[in-house]
């Protein structure tokens, strides 16, 4: 073989060698695990925490209140929809969750056109100008206090 | 200098060279062990991604546009302050045609104030000239062909065994180029990682067993979240496809979304 062939095959296989070492030690041994990707990252952006804890923990306190709520109107909201996050008073309930008021209940209830039209809605300055909880109990909108 | 190259120094440094580049993957291999014990520590158990196939109903004719659940989104992912959201709602206004004009209905006028995220303004033209109106959620459309998963070239937007489709942040480089591709307009470049984001489907709350925030706050149930493979005969998911014709959105470019939306106008893109 001329040696210039031979340097030639040499160089080659060097290069050749070096760019599989070199990615055999910088590619993650988790890459190619489901795809084309690093299968570590599922559980990395899995691994955060959560911050709304969810209805279901509030049920193992609050179970009456949800009863009541299950049967009127307000059946589909979750807790925190009104009373905000609330993870941090689920872990101590000596720490309470926002209480809102009468600006939350606008926040739906306000009569607007591009809400469908079996949406009970209000105009506000036309119902009532005291507080909503003087008519209607949150939990079961159906019922006066 | 002769003493520099003799055949030993040469033989023992190669042999030295050879013996490091073999123990790098060994070393790699505990750090990896390391990292999993330390990082893994907050992560769910016992989850399979392969296992699952998630996806979204949005019943439009539900949505009353109060926007909790794009202020929710915001809180539960951390997405920065400003005109970024990962999910967000859109109104749509459609006016009367004027008379004699011929046309069937006027120019839709769209607005997405602060993403919706704090209601609406009075509509832009009075009442009894309005058709129709109604507000659109909008979110990953979680497609199965997902064109910001094509043009990743790092590998870091990936469509997981799941269907979710996520985006690695420590792999992503902030090109953009998927911010490009997303039909849907779903993803931003995040002003403090300097990565794209984009909704997650709340990942680390569906892999402990929980509903995205947005689902979870929503108060008239207009969005229905749901597992393709762990199907109960009276899941929501399938009430819906029984009691609505499914429609999604911008079908003609094949992406095949799995975000199915319900009582959508053709306005809607």
């Amino acid at each position: 073989m001329p040696p210039q062939i031979l340097r030639l095959v040499l160089l080659t296989l060097g290069i050749v060698g070096s760019f599989l070492m070199a990615r055999a030690v910088l590619t993650p041994s988790s890459f190619r695990q489901y795809g084309w990707y690093r299968g570590d990252a599922l559980e990395e952006i899995a691994s955060r925490t959560p911050v709304y804890a969810g209805t279901k923990s509030c049920d193992e306190c609050h179970s009456d209140i949800l009863q009541k709520q299950a049967k009127d109107a307000h059946k589909t909201l979750s807790c925190e929809g009104c009373h905000g996050v609330s993870r941090e008073h689920g872990d101590n309930p000596d720490i309470l969750p926002v209480k809102l008021t009468g600006s939350h209940c606008i926040r739906c209830h306000e009569a607007n056109p591009s809400r469908p039209a079996w949406f009970k809605q209000i105009i506000v300055k036309d119902h009532y100008s005291g507080k909503c909880t003087e008519c209607h109990l949150p939990h079961q909108p159906t019922q006066v206090p | 200098m002769k003493n520099q190259f003799t055949r030993r120094s040469v033989l023992a440094r190669l042999g030295g060279a050879v013996a490091g580049v073999l123990s790098l993957p060994a070393a790699r291999a505990a750090k990896a062990a390391v990292q999993k014990v330390f990082v893994s520590s907050g992560a769910p158990r016992g989850y399979d991604p392969s296992k699952h196939k998630w996806l979204m109903c949005v019943d439009v004719n539900k949505c009353i546009g109060c926007g909790l659940c794009a202020e929710a989104c915001k809180k539960e992912n951390n997405v920065p302050e400003g005109p970024y959201f990962r999910t967000w709602i859109e109104r749509y206004i459609i006016p009367k045609p004027k008379p004699a004009s011929g046309e069937t209905r006027g120019e839709a006028i769209v607005d997405c104030p602060n993403g919706g995220m704090h209601g609406f303004p009075e509509a832009a033209i009075p009442k009894d000239q309005i058709e129709h109106s109604f507000f659109v959620p909008k979110l990953c459309n979680l497609c199965e062909h997902s064109p910001c998963v094509q043009v990743c070239p790092v590998g870091a937007t990936f469509d997981a065994p799941d269907g979710a489709v996520l985006i690695d942040p420590k792999y992503c480089i902030g090109c953009g180029f998927c911010i490009q591709a997303c039909p849907y307009g779903c993803r931003f470049l995040s002003p403090v990682t300097k990565t794209a984001e984009k909704c997650s489907l709340c990942y680390h709350r569906i892999t402990r067993g929980l509903k995205p925030a947005c689902v979870e706050v929503c108060p008239t149930q207009a969005r229905i979240f749901g597992d393709l493979k762990n199907m109960a005969p009276d899941d929501p998911i399938q009430k819906f496809y029984e009691q609505n014709r499914v429609q999604v959105l911008k079908p003609h470019l094949g992406t095949n979304p799995r975000v199915l939306y319900a009582g959508l106008d053709k306005e809607v893109r």
